[in-house]
């Protein structure tokens, strides 16, 4: 503030003293104690050259404020002085000094003397008071890595002050002086350059706005880390200065009108921030194009919507953000992705408007790329927030205008809505008028977003899932494989995020669309039954972790629709069933497949007989072919299968036949593809026994309290969920004293690869296995050593005479195997 | 006692293809393990006096199985005693309440408020064969509607149509 102030004026003159004579002076003893405590301070005294100052009071303003710089200078020393002198390079910023004959030495000199130094690492950009700034330019120094040492002067400010003063007058001898230096001078001068214009613009934006059409002029540079630094130093300026409103240019009426000064004042601002903010944003633009500068223009790009979503040219930011979310390269494509999230949970900021925009700007990007995305573009959408109990009043002017919006690609496709229930329509209905006032008040006063808006949203939203989904099941019905080109990402990228989506937000679908759904979701994932066709490819099916997802989203879905009718969903079963068979640890994942089976298995409330056995059998069966994890997670499935179906325990007694319950079907079919059809109640849980001597203590106890379910009079339920008995047990080494540690991480991560678990057996195995192996090894080394002695002992008793060599070939097996004791 | 001529046979597999599906090949292929000799051959469909018995081929004397009831007019009917077939076999299959048990049995059809659960995707004219929660076939009947319509469907609106009962045995 108070360089504003002195830059506007002209700083008079001190006042001089009243002129006293030397001799009348009287020194007091308290004068003379001050003066010498002080002398340091008092130095200047002595120095005064009383003429010049005479010659400077009645003179140029000008000199004054240079003797008092001088003086600054030499109290802090001299060495500050020199680098003063070595870190001004701009001739623009250089003082002259006045020395005190009163000649104007201009700082060139000690340019030269630097360039005979040529010592570039001097601190440049670091100059400056704000220390905001410096931290911004020191980001920005390093981020184009340019080697600066930081450095803080506060003297910047006495220089600054004169530098719009002596602008004019400096200009020529700028002209000289560029000639002479060299291009890294060049260099540092721009980054000097752009880093006082920053400063200036921060400090008072208001009476410097013209800087910035300076500070873009730089950027049309030719050295490409200028460019850099002038985006960013931009950037960082824009990102202070955009004020907190959406400008609005005057119109012409209110031109002509006739305002005050201040208006006018703000008016002139206004504009001129904008014209050099759009001129800033179209060679963003541009220069995203380039691929040299596409990241920092992608990220000048982000950071600035990120910042004041608000502010205008909002839409064309998000295009460009959008159109790069998909990008190949890995930087861009995490910015773009976070920028979208934030917006997205950020609403107060832009008021909604810019979560619709996003949306449906990504549905249409999925629709002209063909769903060939990375799915990183989708799951983007696992950020927004979604209301429940949106626009409930409103719901039946939604109905209307949802009539209207039918989507042109599918016909068959019907309208999103949330989900109605009919008890609360007809409450709603009657509360409707009461909420209408009270919501317009409230309305006015809040930024919420509109919630016709969000409905909007929504439903865009769903149209991008119900658009994938179809074509993913479009392209997997097909038998030629003509449209389908695996892109960079793979044939199916955006599937999983896609169900993902689709099992979060279960509760917003409407019940048609759910009709929809489960058809597509059937595609998919064909159960034997419908894929008999031959021709299919292998390539077309999906991976097991997407089957397994779709039937999780499929139970998922139903599961929350229950209130309106419990529906068994067979196909899906037998989709499980199968899958059980074709799981792989190290390939397919496996907490999907443990959350299938908690979801689908254990917290169903009632289970089909025949089914329920057929699962207990086969994954019994499964439990004893893979590792700890899951393993564990099948039995705990099967513990609670059976706690709840009581026939099924059948399954635990040895009774071949199958009893009364068996049905048609005399023996079990292991390799049967339909559950009720396996004929599991013909067999009997033997794996059980198996596994009661696993390696693993827990599986051990876990397969014993179940085969002993019949018997035993308490029925406990320990560790009723698969799905964390799978968590826990993935990272729990094998070794017999499971860790802590692991635990407490098991059940914060969820995403941790099975893989992981089965590295961790053959770690800890082959400890155990070394020691054994070695007790092994040496024992045989020894029986090796005794027959080889044994051998020459006998080849030498061959001569001698009989009776010795049977003493002594009793004695030799002895001694070796006392030798093993040991 | 004569093996089903072409018309009737392809009259019987579409009645039960209505409840069964395509485990149809099951019923038809389903190796017998009934009868003395070791090595079975497989269930038939035999004729006799209006009636087609489901027979075990090495027992051609000795219908083990179920029976239909072949009407003068060579249209087919599923009679009761089919059930224990249809049942294991089932492709759509409806549970009912234990409330809902009684009225099922005494001839009436199966309301929306009587369902305990139903099978996905059942399309409306489809052989639906009946249970109970615990899963004792009671029965059979047609779907009067789909599943999907089921779900909007007010509680006294009629999902499956009364065919047989266990209460006539």
């Amino acid at each position: 503030m108070g360089k504003s102030r002195r830059k506007d004026k002209v700083i008079p003159p001190p006042q001089l003293p009243p002129e006293v004579r030397e001799e009348e002076i009287e020194f007091s003893d308290e004068d003379v104690k001050y003066v010498e405590e002080n002398k340091e301070y008092a130095r200047f005294v002595s120095r005064i050259d009383t003429t010049a100052i005479n010659r400077q009071c009645v003179g140029e303003p000008k000199t004054v404020e240079d003797k008092y710089e001088e003086e600054r200078s030499k109290k802090k020393g001299h060495e500050e002085e020199r680098e003063s002198n070595e870190i001004q390079v701009d001739p623009v910023d250089v003082l002259p000094i006045k020395d005190l004959d009163g000649k104007l030495h201009y700082r060139t000199v000690t340019k030269k003397s630097k360039l005979a130094e040529a010592d570039p690492e001097e601190a440049e950009e670091d100059v400056l008071e704000d220390e905001h700034i410096l931290n911004k330019s020191q980001r920005r120094a390093k981020a184009k890595k340019s080697k600066k040492e930081a450095k803080k002067q506060e003297k910047e400010v006495p220089k600054e002050e004169i530098i719009q003063e002596e602008e004019t007058p400096q200009a020529a001898v700028l002209a000289e002086v560029k000639e002479e230096l060299s291009a890294e001078e060049t260099f540092e001068n721009k980054k000097n350059r752009l880093a006082e214009l920053g400063i200036q613009l921060l400090s008072d934006p208001e009476a410097n706005i013209r800087s910035l059409k300076e500070m873009l002029d730089i950027s049309k540079d030719e050295n490409a880390k200028i460019v850099k630094l002038c985006l960013l130093s931009v950037l960082a300026v824009f990102k202070d200065i955009i004020p907190g409103y959406r400008i609005r240019l005057p119109t012409e009426k209110e031109l002509e009108m006739k305002v005050s000064k201040e208006v006018k004042k703000t008016r002139f601002y206004e504009s001129t921030l904008l014209k050099a903010y759009k001129s800033y944003l179209q060679k963003l633009m541009a220069f995203e194009r380039q691929s040299e500068y596409n990241q920092v223009a992608n990220r000048c790009i982000c950071t600035l919507l990120d910042a004041k979503p608000h502010f205008n040219y909002r839409d064309n930011l998000l295009s460009a953000v959008v159109r790069n979310i998909s990008s190949p390269d890995e930087v861009v494509r995490r910015l773009c992705c976070s920028t979208v999230r934030s917006l997205f949970s950020n609403e107060g900021k832009h008021g909604g408007e810019l979560t619709v925009q996003a949306v449906r700007l990504i549905a249409d990007q999925v629709k002209s790329q063909n769903c060939q995305l990375h799915p990183n573009s989708i799951e983007v959408f696992m950020s927004i927030r979604f209301d429940e109990d949106i626009g409930k009043r409103d719901r039946e002017e939604a109905n209307k205008k949802k009539f209207k919006k039918n989507d042109k690609r599918n016909n068959q496709e019907e309208q999103n809505q949330v989900q109605e229930n009919e008890r609360k329509k007809s409450k709603r209905e009657m509360m409707s008028k009461i909420r209408d006032e009270v919501n317009a008040d409230y309305k006015g006063v809040t930024y919420e977003p509109d919630a016709m808006e969000r409905l909007k949203m929504q439903t865009t939203y769903f149209r991008i899932l119900r658009k994938t989904m179809y074509s993913i099941g479009e392209s997997s019905t097909e038998e030629e494989d003509t449209t389908l080109n695996p892109g960079a990402f793979g044939p199916h990228p955006l599937l999983a995020p896609c169900l993902d989506g689709l099992a979060k937000f279960t509760q917003q679908l409407d019940l048609d669309y759910i009709g929809d759904l489960m058809n597509y979701l059937k595609k998919l994932a064909p159960s034997s039954s419908v894929s008999t066709n031959s021709k299919k490819k292998n390539s077309k099916l999906l991976t097991v972790s997407e089957r397994l997802r779709c039937c999780l989203v499929a139970f998922k879905v139903m599961r929350s629709n229950l209130n309106a009718l419990n529906v068994d969903l067979q196909d899906f079963f037998v989709q499980l069933y199968n899958l059980l068979l074709e799981y792989r640890p190290g390939r397919d994942s496996g907490e999907v497949l443990a959350e299938s089976l908690k979801i689908m298995l254990c917290d169903d409330r009632h289970q089909d007989m025949q089914k329920a056995a057929a699962f207990v059998k086969r994954l019994s069966t499964f439990a004893l072919c893979f590792g700890c994890a899951e393993s564990m997670s099948a039995l705990v499935t099967v513990k609670n299968l059976l706690q709840r179906n009581v026939k099924c325990r059948n399954l635990l007694e040895n009774d071949a036949g199958g009893g009364s319950v068996s049905g048609s079907i005399a023996k079990y079919q292991p390799y049967a593809t339909d559950p009720n059809l396996s004929g599991a109640f013909a067999s009997v849980l033997w794996e059980l026994n198996l596994l009661t001597k696993h390696y693993h203590p827990a599986i051990s106890t876990m397969a014993g309290s179940i085969s002993n379910m019949n018997t035993s009079q308490n029925q406990t339920f320990l560790c009723s969920d698969p799905q964390q008995a799978f968590a826990d047990y993935s990272l729990v080494k094998e070794s017999f004293e499971p860790k802590n540690e692991s635990r407490k991480l098991s059940n914060k991560r969820k995403r941790e690869s099975g893989g992981e678990e089965g590295k961790d057996v053959p770690e800890i195995d082959m400890g155990e296995l070394r020691k054994k192996l070695k007790e092994n090894f040496t024992i045989l080394r020894g029986i090796k050593e005794d027959e080889s002695v044994r051998m020459e002992l006998e080849f030498k008793k061959k001569k001698k005479p009989t009776k010795k060599q049977s003493n002594v070939a009793k004695k030799k097996p002895k001694s070796p195997k006392s030798k093993k004791k040991i | 006692m004569r093996p089903l001529d072409e018309n009737e046979t392809t009259v019987v597999f579409e009645k039960i293809f209505k409840f069964v599906g395509n485990n149809l090949k099951n019923i038809v292929e389903n190796p017998s393990h009934e009868g003395p000799e070791s090595d079975p051959g497989r269930y038939c469909f035999r004729l006799q006096k209006n009636r087609v018995y489901y027979a075990s081929e090495s027992l051609p004397g000795l219908p083990r199985d179920l029976h239909r009831e072949v009407h003068p007019r060579g249209s087919f009917h599923l009679t009761i005693m089919s059930l224990n077939l249809l049942a294991a076999n089932a492709k759509h299959k409806v549970w009912l309440k234990p409330t809902s048990e009684m009225s099922f049995l005494y001839g009436n059809h199966v309301l929306k408020g009587g369902l305990g659960r139903i099978t996905d995707s059942i399309v409306p004219g489809d052989g639906v064969v009946v249970f109970s929660m615990s899963d004792v076939p009671l029965g059979f009947g047609i779907a009067a509607k789909s599943t999907q319509d089921c779900r909007k469907l007010d509680p006294n609106g009629i999902v499956v149509l009364h065919q047989a009962d266990i209460e006539s045995i």
